[in-house]
């Protein structure tokens, strides 16, 4: 009969690397504290409002399946007692060390997704027009972003310190972003400007010499 | 009707080469109870933007309106009246103290001590700065004299505050706490339309962008700006 290790590397093997976005954030609340099944979800809508979306109750379970299988969460021994037995887990050494990658690899892609979008501007180097109504756009998201990030002291809920210094670090990171986001808006905008006024420039030649 | 409203503003600084543009056909209407804050760097127009907001100077194109009122012909009415311009300097000559400095501009308005020393006390303790009327604003730290310096412009009862760079000093903490204040003094219903080099100081405003004198951004408080995106031609 295969153990549990032997297991789990068959499960990381076969289904490949973890995707969901739903399953990290709920190892990540299993890592801030060992817990059961109902109370992560509570847990997750509270913590992850706005930001990912739990389809339902039905869906903890099946993930906390997912990430026992992978060997990144296990249950706590003896939390099945009493008349409703509810199982509690907590995060495997290798389910931190996992978490962790998964929360660098995000940067870079964060890093990489900035990148494309300046490429794929580029495009419009010959209709700077264009470029230039998708960088108002991308200005406007920008301010909106930025206006509604929300001030730690608004937060709602129980003000523990954990969701106190959760509330700080996503409205501060929210709100710095925007600081190098609106002078990136600015600089574009210049450029593709240039851009157009020489095109117009070129145009207007044209017309005189024919 | 809007409490503020710039219609097609534009204002420009010196002649032939030196000319400047400080403000291309801005437009902006603000209401009553609203935070609007401007994010723009030096130089981009954003102190000439509140210094025509305030009536302190007049466009070369368009209007400034209060309650539908054009500023360049009723300017002595507003400021200090109905606009309370936020300043953070304080000058020795009008007094030593805090609390001095709240009352002097009072008295000057014909308001009778007992009721200028109220009203300054009731703006200090709104501002969260009570503490700060028995000190000098040299003893001030820089999220102390923003709460003061509205508290001064809050005795006048105006109904639209105008701020530059509420947040420029202050640290991380007391940061947020003076956002907070405009925002509570927002739900109160007071207009406050600042601006700002930080985008972290746009957080519970409307934001815009003002950019080498031209202004980006929701210009009312209602309408999203719609800008379709128009079929490439081939």
């Amino acid at each position: 009969m295969e153990d549990n290790a032997a297991v789990q590397t068959r499960v990381k093997r076969s289904a490949g690397p973890m995707q969901s976005a739903v399953q990290w954030a709920l190892l990540g609340l299993v890592i801030e504290r060992p817990s059961y099944g109902y109370e992560l979800a509570q847990r997750f809508e509270t913590a992850y409002d706005g930001m990912l979306h739990l389809s339902g109750i039905s869906y903890v379970y099946t993930a906390l399946d997912t990430l026992q299988r992978r060997g990144l969460i296990e249950e706590i021994p003896g939390s099945r007692g009493g008349r409703q037995p509810k199982p509690r887990y907590r995060a495997t050494t290798e389910g931190v060390e996992s978490y962790k990658e998964r929360l660098t690899a995000q940067i870079q892609e964060d890093f990489r997704r900035s990148r494309l979008f300046a490429r794929q501007l580029a495009v419009f180097a010959h209709q700077p027009e264009a470029a230039l109504e998708v960088i108002e756009r991308y200005g406007d998201a920008c301010l909106e972003e930025a206006s509604h990030a929300r001030l730690p002291s608004q937060q709602t809920g129980p003000a523990d310190a954990i969701s106190g210094l959760a509330a700080r670090l996503v409205s501060e990171e929210s709100r710095l972003s925007m600081e190098a986001k609106l002078p990136w808006v600015e600089y574009a905008r210049n450029e593709f400007r240039a851009l157009a006024a020489s095109r117009a420039r070129r145009l207007s030649r044209g017309h005189e010499s024919a | 009707m809007s409490l503020l409203e710039l219609e097609n503003v534009s204002k420009r600084y010196g002649r032939g080469l030196k000319e400047r543009v400080a403000l291309r056909d801005v437009s902006l209407e603000i209401e009553a109870g609203e935070l609007v804050t401007i994010w723009g760097r030096r130089r981009s127009g954003r102190s000439t933007l509140l210094r025509l907001a305030a009536g302190v100077e007049d466009p070369d194109h368009g209007v400034v309106r209060l309650d539908g009122r054009n500023l360049a012909e009723r300017r002595c009415e507003m400021l200090g009246g109905d606009i309370g311009l936020c300043r953070k300097t304080f000058s020795a000559n009008e007094g030593q103290y805090v609390l001095e400095h709240l009352l002097v501009g009072q008295l000057a308005r014909g308001i009778s001590p007992s009721q200028a020393n109220d009203r300054a006390w009731e703006a200090l303790e709104r501002t969260g700065a009570g503490n700060t009327a028995r000190l000098t604003p040299t003893e001030l730290d820089a999220g102390e004299l923003v709460r003061v310096a509205i508290a001064r412009a809050l005795t006048l009862q105006p109904r639209l505050l105008l701020i530059d760079e509420p947040t420029i000093g202050v640290d991380v903490l007391a940061r947020d706490d003076i956002l907070q204040l405009l925002a509570s003094l927002a739900a109160d219903g007071l207009a406050a339309l600042s601006t700002t080099g930080e985008a972290t100081a746009l957080t519970g405003a409307r934001a815009l962008q003002l950019s080498d004198g031209e202004l980006h951004g929701r210009s009312t408080r209602d309408l999203a700006p719609v800008v379709p995106l128009r079929r490439m031609s081939a």
